[in-house]
Order: structure tokens, then sequence, then C-alpha cells
């Protein structure tokens, strides 16, 4: 056994010889940032050891940090198998509160006629509340002007939570924070293989429902609301989030057929699934379309209310998953494609959240200069996901990156001197320079390409199968609190969307909270999206002839 | 080697690279009109223009477009050249079993590795996707495979490759065949957990894996 003491927790863990340093500290309860749940393959869970323990540890794997960082006393946690007693330094994580997590969203207005309906019966001299006609609780005197409901999008990266007056309609407050699941499993599919195992979803559920209450704590305090008031809770977000959140084993969203295991359209007691609510309050699950076509984009489509445009309308919702749908006179294609995380800054060398010091926008100015603006305008660390975007349109347009994606030569005709003086060599490899210390990599690009290419091509076989020519697609909805950062140039420049769709681009932010509002605030819309959703084609791209060909076409710039 | 063969094998090789499938057409055609050995041709000339490929991917010159364009150019040639191969002058090829594990139905990664595997030599018997252990082992032995390749993109199904490895172990068979693993969320971390015989970062890398692999067997021989 070895015993591994972790600094600046001051706690220690004593594991068998050649446990991975990750094992030890969950073992210890100490949270290191392990996005990939320790595949190796993220590099993000750099802890940083004193030089004369470097040699109690051997690194399996090709390890991914550069060496001037080994040598440093930095290693990958989820590498690193401990042979000795040792002491490891983990970074203090930022806290989950401070991203930037947009949580508007547009959202067609719904008539008030709630689920939950409250009534004070003057006789007895008790409110009554009714969900759906049944009773679920009474409560002494008139509560009746008292009723509230909260939704819940559950992103895989973010929650954001916002408490609604269902007696006037109207939103009170909204908080969000990080999902706390993605510390241990960033991405859906490693949030699957954790939840398989009882401990493990024991664990995810314990976490999300956890920060969950605290958000809506955080909301009812700051509205003056009590919880007891609260009685229905809408669980917006993927099929994933929804299996997790609802403490259902995901197993078979990750084997083909990716089948979801969870009735959906559906309410549970909101105390067994631990959202601490009013006595008997509930806990709505809305429809999903398939096992990677959520309740989210249910929710998408009722608040855009997607089904009555008469317009010829794509609904994209980019992210780790691209979920998108196209209608045409009512009718209504659905499909998802997996773009991976470089959107999420994952695989990316200086790839981050949207965070501090975080460039999150770029722009070249005529004389080839460059623009950067970092989130609260620090000094800049790293590239978020809208930041990179932005850097890759702007290289292709001013020809720095050439339609294959590779970066040019620096003597290349038509380049500005000052973007071509930062086309550089970084660990024997060309590079763009951002700044003295962040620079895109030639890999960063090509990641850009996988992540466009996979969305791009669910757009063409959408369209394809809708026999929608791009020209008579009339509008294109971004939604989510991802695309809500982006801009409709960055978006044709790197070939994500086609360009013709250039000028009918409309960005809906997060529609996953605001059609969930639509669900708590009128009860139909929910029958109505439980109808629609049976009607939905969905189109599953691996079945699809010639996918391979249409996703390396999509590839180019 | 004559001067005229080594001009027409790098015209070859330089129409692979530079993704000009005539340009293939057309010197396979004159290797055809002067009677060269086509099996040279194919080594020395497509073959080799394919490793230039891999090795610019490696360099991140190239990416999986330019690839299959290079593809495109080397089966082009082959066209050309296959018809006059003679049966007694070519080598046994090396063996391998393709396929993407069990529950997973995302394979452009495998079809992009069984292309270059192809075009470097190798027989390649592609099973598809969503691959029960037991039809890699199977398919393995029943067609004398040197190497069974797996791969996955899924975090999900990447058990399934050590489940090969264990099904090859408990039959006592492990040692008949070398097996590769390579996608998305591997690692060599996890190749070396399962007992994997390599792990491949991507597509050119797989072939120069598989060669190393490979090549002790042929010196033994």
């Amino acid at each position: 056994m070895v015993t591994i003491h972790f600094l600046p927790d001051d706690k220690r863990a004593t594991v068998p010889k050649g446990s991975t340093i990750l094992e030890a500290a969950r073992t210890a309860g100490v949270t290191i940032d392990s996005p990939c749940n320790g595949a190796v393959v993220c590099g993000k869970c750099a802890v940083t050891l004193a030089s004369e323990d470097l040699e109690r540890v051997v690194e399996k794997g090709a390890h991914q940090l550069p060496a001037g960082e080994r040598a440093r006393g930095q290693v990958l946690a989820c590498a690193a198998e401990v042979y000795g007693n040792i002491t490891v330094v983990v970074d203090d994580a930022p806290s989950l509160r401070s991203f930037k997590i947009a949580s508007h969203g547009e959202a067609a207005v719904v008539d008030l006629a709630p689920h939950i309906v409250k009534e004070y019966l003057s006789d007895l001299g008790v409110t009554r509340v009714l969900g759906g006609g049944a009773l679920l609780t009474e409560e002494e005197g008139d509560t009746a002007g008292e009723s509230y409901g909260v939704v819940v999008d559950i992103g895989t990266t973010t929650l954001v939570v916002a408490l609604v007056d269902l007696v006037s309609g109207t939103q009170l407050a909204t908080a969000s924070a990080l999902n706390p699941q993605s510390r241990h499993a960033q991405d859906v599919l490693s949030r699957i293989k954790m939840g398989s195992e009882g401990r493990g979803l024991a664990e995810l559920r314990r976490g999300v429902i956890g920060e969950i209450n605290a958000l809506i704590d955080q909301v009812a305090g700051a509205s003056g609301v009590s919880r007891s008031r609260i009685y229905e809770v809408i669980f917006s977000g993927n099929t994933c989030m929804l299996h997790l959140a609802a403490g259902v084993d995901p197993a078979p969203l990750g084997r083909y057929p990716y089948t979801s295991a969870l009735t959906c359209a559906a309410w549970l007691p909101a105390q067994a699934t631990g959202i601490d609510i009013a006595h008997g309050g509930l806990v709505y699950l809305p429809p999903i379309i398939s096992g990677y076509i959520g309740a989210d984009i249910t929710a998408g489509l009722q608040a855009v209310r997607l089904h009555e445009n008469k317009e010829t309308v794509l609904f994209v919702d980019i992210g780790t998953n691209g979920e998108m749908a196209l209608c045409r006179d009512g009718k209504i294609w659905a499909t998802s494609t997996a773009a991976g995380p470089a959107f999420e800054g994952m695989n990316i060398r200086f790839g981050m959240r949207a965070g501090e010091g975080a460039i999150e926008r770029c722009s070249v100015h005529p004389d080839g200069s460059l623009e950067i603006r970092t989130i609260a305008g620090t000094e800049a660390v790293g590239i978020c996901g809208s930041g990179l975007m932005d850097i890759v349109a702007e290289l292709v347009a001013h020809g720095v990156v050439g339609k294959n994606g590779k970066f040019v030569k620096p003597d290349s005709a038509g380049i500005p001197e000052k973007l071509a003086e930062r086309l550089v060599e970084r660990d024997g490899k060309p590079a763009f320079l951002l700044t003295d210390k962040v620079w895109l990599t030639q890999k960063d690009v090509r990641q850009v390409q996988l992540a466009k290419g996979a969305i791009r091509a669910g757009v063409e076989f959408l369209l394809h199968e809708a026999s929608v020519p791009v020209a008579e697609l009339q509008q294109v909805l971004i939604a989510g609190s991802f695309g809500y950062h982006l801009t409709a140039e960055s978006l044709t420049t790197i070939g994500l969307l086609p360009a013709e769709t250039s000028g009918r681009i409309g960005f809906v932010g997060n529609t996953a909270k605001s059609g969930g509002e639509a669900f708590l605030l009128n009860a139909v819309s929910r029958e109505e999206m439980r109808d629609l959703v049976e009607q939905v084609q969905v189109v599953e791209l691996a079945n699809c002839k010639d996918f391979d060909k249409v996703f390396v076409e999509a590839l180019s710039f | 080697m004559s001067q005229i063969e080594q001009e027409l094998f790098q015209r070859l090789s330089d129409a692979v690279v530079d993704m000009d499938e005539d340009e293939a057409v057309a010197a396979a055609n004159e290797v055809v009109e002067r009677g060269i050995d086509a099996y040279r041709a194919i080594e020395l000339g497509l073959s080799a223009g394919m490793e230039r490929a891999g090795q610019l991917f490696d360099e991140e010159e190239y990416f999986i477009p330019e690839l299959l364009m290079c593809s495109d150019a080397m089966y082009a040639g082959m066209d050309v050249l296959k018809p006059h191969l003679r049966s007694d002058g070519v080598s046994e090829k090396h063996k391998v079993v393709i396929g993407v594990v069990e529950g997973d139905t995302h394979d452009i990664g495998k079809n992009l590795v069984k292309i270059m595997l192809e075009t470097s030599g190798f027989d390649v018997t592609d099973l598809g996707r969503d691959i029960p252990p037991a039809r890699f082992v199977e398919t393995a032995k029943e067609i004398g495979a040197n190497i069974i390749a797996l791969s996955t993109l899924m975090t999900t199904t990447m058990e399934g490759m050590g489940a090969v490895v264990r099904q090859l172990s408990e039959e006592g068979i492990r040692d008949r065949f070398k097996v590769i693993v390579g996608g998305g969320p591997i690692s060599q971390g996890f190749a070396d957990r399962i007992g994997a015989d390599g792990y491949a970062v991507n597509a050119a890398d797989a072939i120069r894996l598989a060669r190393s692999l490979v090549a002790p067997a042929e010196a033994a021989a």
C-alpha cells in the first residue's frame, strides 16, 4: 500500500501500489477535474508533484503533457500510477458558479393553464393543490395566490434553473451552475458508462440533484418564495441527463440501437427523486423523440412552435451532440450527430470552458491585426468554444487556413504580414499565435473540422430526407446556450451551415429552458408535444447510405 | 531496376500523393504496355505513394479527405494493374480481420483503416459494425488471420475489445493472432490494460503498427 497526501485539501488516501492518482483522489474525496473520466484522452487532469516524488509514479499510456510541463512536475492524474508515498498538489478547480452560461431563451406565448391548480375551499378553510385534477396536498388557510413551479435545464455541462409564478405566469428568477457530473465525466458517453454501474449512477444522481436543490434554494431565496409553495419541477434536458437525474440505468443509450429506458411524458413524485419542494410535489419528464433527441429538443420545438411555422425551418442545437429538426408543411424530421467535444474545448490544445480568461471573440482587422476579447477581459489563458469557432472562421476568411483546413505557409501570397508573422512552429508543428502564451494548433483546426463536419452532414441528410433543396430553407434557428454565443458569419464561413443560409440564421437561445416554462404554464402543450413526437420522422444517420461520403465532403471549409 | 521502371514507379507514387487519378491510370497503362512487372509497380509505386500520403497525414499536412483522394488514385491505378498480376509471383498477403465492436455503429474510422491496410498490401476481411466478440474470433480462425483489428468511437462499447482478447486466451489461441485497437476513446493505456498487442492513434499509425507486428513473423519464416 502507498499513501498519497493531497494538498491544499490536506487529505490522505492509502491505496494499493499501482493505483492511479485519480483513483486515490476519489477514495480520499478530493475532486480533480477529469472530464474524460480517466480514459487518458483529454489531458485536463494535470496535478503537480514535488520533483523527488516524480520517480515514485509511472505514467502509463501515451501521456499528453508537453515535456516542459512534465519538467515542472506535472503529471496526468488518471495516467500516473503510484509506487511510493507522495504528495500531490491539486490546482483549485474554478467554482461551479463562475462560468458564463446563457439562460435567455425565446419562447412563443402560451395561455396560462398550468398542470398545478390551487383552490381555496372557504367552508373548510383549506386550500387544495391539484395536479391535473388529482389532489396533491392540502394547506391550511387561503394560499391560492402562492403557486410556483421550476424549470431545470439539465445540460451535459451546465444547469439552469428558473422559478416561475404559476398564478401570474412570470419568471421570477434564474440561476445557473456547472453540472457537477461533468467533473467526473465530461461527455454523454462517459456519463452513460459511469451511470451503468450502480455506484456510479448513485453518485451522478446525487451530484446533479444536490446542485439542482441548491439552485432552487437560490432562486426561491432571491424571490422570497418558500420551497413548500413550489409544486412542480420540469426536467428539461437530453435523454441521458433525464435518465441520470431520475436514477434510471442509462446503459441502453450507450449501445446500438441506442434506445431509451425511461418513461417520458410522465410524472414522478418529487420526493422520490430527491428534489426538495412542497410535500406531494411532482417532477415532470417531458416527451422525448429518441435516445439522442431528448426533452431539450422537444422543449425547443415547443418554444419556437416549429410545427406551426408556415415556412421551411431548420432547428439546430449545437453541442457535443448536434441535435436538429427540420419542419416543412407541419411535418418534422429529426436527427442527432456526434460532433465530439471540440466545442466544449476538449481535445483542443488551449481549450477551456467559458470561464475567466477564455478567448470568446476574435476578429481580424483589415490591416491584419488581431482583436481578441476574453471573458472578464483578463489576460488570455485559453480558448472556449465560441472563441474557437470565431478564430477558425476568421483564419479561413483571411486565407490563413485553406479550404482543406491546412495552415498556409507564412510566405503565401495575399496573407497580411501581421497575420503571417503569427504562423509559427510550436512543439515542431505549425501553429497560429493568438498571444504569446496561447496558440491554435493544426490539430485543433482538424478537431473543428470533424465537429462541424458531423453537424453539417446531419443537416445535409435532414434536407435530403425531407426533399428540401437548401435554397428553399427559409429559416435556420440556432438553439442552445452555446449557440447563443456564436455568430451567423462564423457558422457559414466554417461551413457548419450551408453558405446559402446566410441572412436567414436566427439565434433563439436556451429553448430547453424557455420551452420547459411553456410546459410548466400550459398543460395542454405537453399533450400536444407528446402527440407530435409520435409523428416525428427520426433519421438514423448510422443507417444512411453514403454517410461517410457526405461527412468527408463536409470536412472542407 | 531500370531507369524507365524507376521513373514509372515514381510517377505512380507521385500520382497517389498528388491525388491524381488520371495520372495514376496513365502511368499504370504505361507499366502494362512496357511489360513491367505489375506486382512491383504496385509495391514500389502505388503502395509507396500511399505510404508517403500516410506520412503527410501524420505530419498534419494531409487530412481525411486528402487521404481518401490519395486512395482513390491508388485504386484507379490498381484496377489497371491487377489483371496483369502473375499469380505465381505474388507472395502470400498478411490477413487482417477488421470491424467495429458490438454496440457501436460508427464506422468511418474503421473504413479509413481498412482502406489504408488494403492499399498497404494487406488482405482485409471487413466484418462491418456492431460485431460480437465471438465473430471476430471465429472469422480470424477461419481465414487464418494474422491480425484482428478492433475499432470503436464509443466509451460505452470499448470493453468489447477486452472481451475479444479474453476469448482468444480462453480458447488457448491468444498467441496465434495480434490484436490491435483504435478509435476515439481508446488509448495506449487502455490497450495495455486489456492486453492488446498495439494501439494506433490514426489510420497512418495503424499501418505502421500492423507492419511492425507481422515483421517478426516474416523474419522467422
